[in-house]
């Protein structure tokens, strides 16, 4: 076993009393009979970091404690037997904390929260009937008292812990404090922490008659953070709730306030919070893998693409150079041959061609903004469309665009449109000659860009219109069911949205974010 | 390789469908090539023999399409489908619609002719078919209107002493129609006579 570096150790220790000291509110009979240890929550997180070489500094500090805070009631023996025992008890929960969450996952879901609960809840409870019948033989306390010493030792220890050990777990590993940092610098979580004292003094100021009948606005600003930022933004808003109820406790020296039973409600509060937190960030989990599904199902798209227009030229290679060694067989070396040749060489440039398109697509990943105005973009592709949709005898409808500028990479927009009126188009082909129509539209929302394109097809059932988005579905007998997957991403990109709707003619619409009036 | 037979090309790639129309001629095939199915269907005739390779992924209509309006016209050249990217529910499609083969591009050269020999040999059973019935028909042609009602009920298994009262004629007219019809169609014995009249 590696021994334990000194500075750690050193800050534990120093960390500990601190805790001990502030914690030490309302004890019974003189002894660490406290209705909040935060500084057990402490012991946890360092012993889960530490392992069996935490041991001996906590036994240390609760030693210190003892002597520095409490000035040994119990006497040199009491105080050195308990220290040992609490260490063992402690050491056991966190033995017990490390086999199960190794890499200290305690927090990242409900199952996992769950068990760590069952944990602590199960770990102080023993610990707690153990350490007073311990203080009992040893005659510190009265066998009258014992029930409601073990009570408020097992409950101070357990919402200590509950309270208090996320928010440390957090703040001793990096991947923890960078988020927390992320969650505290935020403008929000600033006016969140705000009302959570504005609501403590308000309460509080008031508690001394009205008896915890005004707790429940102390729900307000938890809620608050914990469904904006998570388990972190809980943990850190349940902390600065307990120390407020501790420091205006202190303070006040309120002995008419029942403790014990305002700790339970604490409790409950710590619980609802981190419960909210863990939903939250469950949930938002779940949205970011989706969007990375969404991602590479674009690059799907993109990819197929690629290897519809690279398959052309190759097998137009291939079968030449096929061609061109039956003709050397056959000793024919004449125009045939070169002409043969001659191709092949086109072909190879064809498809450097399509690889070079590619890469200008993708522009190493990033999207080039540029300013374009709804006007442009919409002349643009028209411009494209016309002689297809005239072949088809479509007639095509274009509304008078807005003056709004948006800002946007064209050539991504340009595929979300080529897209949207190519499968118009392939709506409308069902129809017969005169009853193709197919109409192009952009409208200034509310300040944000609305394309428009909508067909005179069958349009879609509430079943297609469902999987619609969803890759490799597809109403068509040559297509790959991604372009509209692909065309969704690229609005997403631009931080817009994208969707169909469910009408007796096709409509689908995509809103951008726009710069402001272009004129 | 029987003559007559040729190698119909569908794709809307200029340069695949001049490849293919190059190797295939530089094999001794004769080859026509064709820049969409519709072009393909406003030139296609009734005695084109031989076989069609069309590609799926076509703009306008597609391979499967094709494939399915030439059914539809009653064109019996037999099909085989290239794709760029296969898929099982396209393959299913092809076949259903009596394909020969599903090649995928870019193609192997040996796969290739395998399919247009395949194909070949389908075709010509399909015109040896044809030729046999087209034969029969020619010769039930000969038949006076009397001696074609006499193959029916030879055919049917009825006795010439049946066949006489149910004509109105004397058993005797009965054996001497039967034996001219038998002798214009070449035939000897019933079964063939049954054969003949199965196949027209």
């Amino acid at each position: 076993m590696r021994p334990l570096p000194l500075l750690p150790a050193a800050g534990f220790l120093a960390a500990y009393l601190l805790f001990d000291w502030l914690s030490y509110v309302e004890p019974l009979l003189g002894l660490n009979i406290t209705p909040w240890n935060p500084d057990t929550a402490l012991g946890l997180v360092f012993w889960l970091h530490y392992g069996r070489r935490a041991a001996l500094p906590w036994f240390l500090a609760l030693v210190a404690g003892d002597v520095l805070v409490r000035g040994m009631p119990g006497g040199p023996l009491a105080t050195v037997l308990v220290a040992a025992w609490l260490t063992c008890a402690y050491g056991l929960i966190g033995e017990v904390l490390r086999r199960q969450f190794g890499g200290g996952a305690m927090f990242g879901s409900r199952a996992a929260f769950f068990r760590w609960l069952l944990v602590v809840a199960a770990g102080t409870a023993l610990n707690a009937v153990v350490h007073i019948s311990l203080l009992a033989a040893l005659d510190l306390v009265p066998p009258a008292d014992w029930l409601r010493a073990t009570w408020r030792f097992g409950f101070g220890d357990m919402v200590g812990v509950v309270v208090s050990m996320p928010l440390l777990w957090m703040l001793s590993t990096a991947p923890g404090r960078a988020r927390l940092r992320a969650v505290v610098w935020r403008l929000e979580t600033l006016a969140c922490l705000a009302l959570a004292i504005c609501v403590l003094w308000a309460v509080f100021g008031y508690i001394m008659t009205s008896e915890f009948k005004h707790f429940y606005f102390l729900f307000l600003p938890l809620i608050w953070a914990a469904s904006r930022q998570g388990v972190h933004g809980a943990a850190l808003v349940v902390f600065v709730l307990q120390l407020g109820i501790v420091a205006l406790v202190k303070a006040n020296h309120a002995a008419n306030i029942t403790v014990p039973e305002l700790q339970m409600l604490d409790a409950v509060l710590a619980l609802v919070g981190f419960f909210v937190g863990i939903v939250v960030d469950e949930r938002r989990q779940v949205a970011e893998e989706l969007k990375q599904t969404l991602r590479l199902a674009a690059a799907g798209e993109m990819a197929a693409a690629l290897a519809h227009e690279l398959n052309q030229p190759m097998t137009a290679l291939a079968v030449y150079g096929k061609a061109c060694e039956h003709l050397l067989a056959r000793g024919d070396t004449g125009e045939l041959l070169k002409n043969a040749i001659r191709q092949m060489i086109a072909e190879s440039a064809r498809a450097a061609e399509v690889v070079r398109r590619l890469r200008d697509f993708f522009r190493t990943g990033a999207m080039q903004l540029e300013t374009v105005s709804a006007g442009d973009l919409m002349e643009d592709i028209v411009g494209q469309f016309r002689p297809m949709f005239g072949q088809y005898g479509v007639v095509l409808d274009v509304a008078q665009a807005p003056p709004l500028v948006v800002q946007v990479d064209r050539l991504q927009i340009e595929l979300v449109l080529r897209n949207l009126l190519a499968n118009a188009l392939d709506a409308v082909r069902a129809r017969p000659q005169g009853e193709r129509r197919i109409r192009l539209a952009a409208e200034n929302i509310a300040g944000r860009l609305r394309f428009s394109v909508e067909d005179s097809g069958q349009g879609l059932s509430e079943d297609v219109a469902a999987r619609l988005f969803e890759p490799f579905v597809s109403t068509k007998a040559s297509g790959m069911g991604l372009g509209l997957v692909l065309s969704r991403a690229i609005v997403e990109a631009h931080g817009g949205t994208l969707w169909a709707e469910v009408a007796a003619h096709g409509v689908f619409r995509f809103i951008l974010p726009a710069l402001d009036t272009g004129e | 390789m029987p003559p007559n037979l040729t190698v119909y090309i569908v794709d809307d790639d200029p340069s695949v469908r001049d490849a293919l129309g190059l190797l295939l001629g530089v094999r001794g095939y004769r080859t026509a090539v064709f820049a969409s199915g519709e072009a393909f269907l406003q030139a296609w005739q009734a005695d084109w023999a031989g076989c069609l390779i069309a590609d799926i992924r076509m703009s306008g209509m597609d391979g499967l399409q094709l494939q399915r309006r030439l059914n539809e016209l009653g064109c019996l050249l037999p099909v085989v489908v290239v794709t760029a990217h296969g898929d099982v529910s396209q393959a299913r499609e092809a076949f259903k619609a009596r394909a020969i083969d599903f090649l995928e591009k870019p193609f192997d050269e040996d796969k290739l002719i395998a399919a247009i020999e395949e194909a070949f040999s389908h075709e010509a059973r399909n015109r040896q078919d044809l030729d046999r019935r087209a034969q029969s028909q020619q010769l039930l042609d000969e038949l006076t209107r009397r001696e074609k009602e006499v193959m029916e009920l030879v055919v049917q298994g009825r006795h010439n002493r049946e066949i006489g009262p149910q004509l109105g004629i004397s058993v005797r007219t009965v054996e001497v129609h039967k034996a001219r019809l038998m002798a214009k169609l070449g035939v000897d014995n019933v079964a063939d006579l049954v054969r003949i009249a199965m196949q027209s």
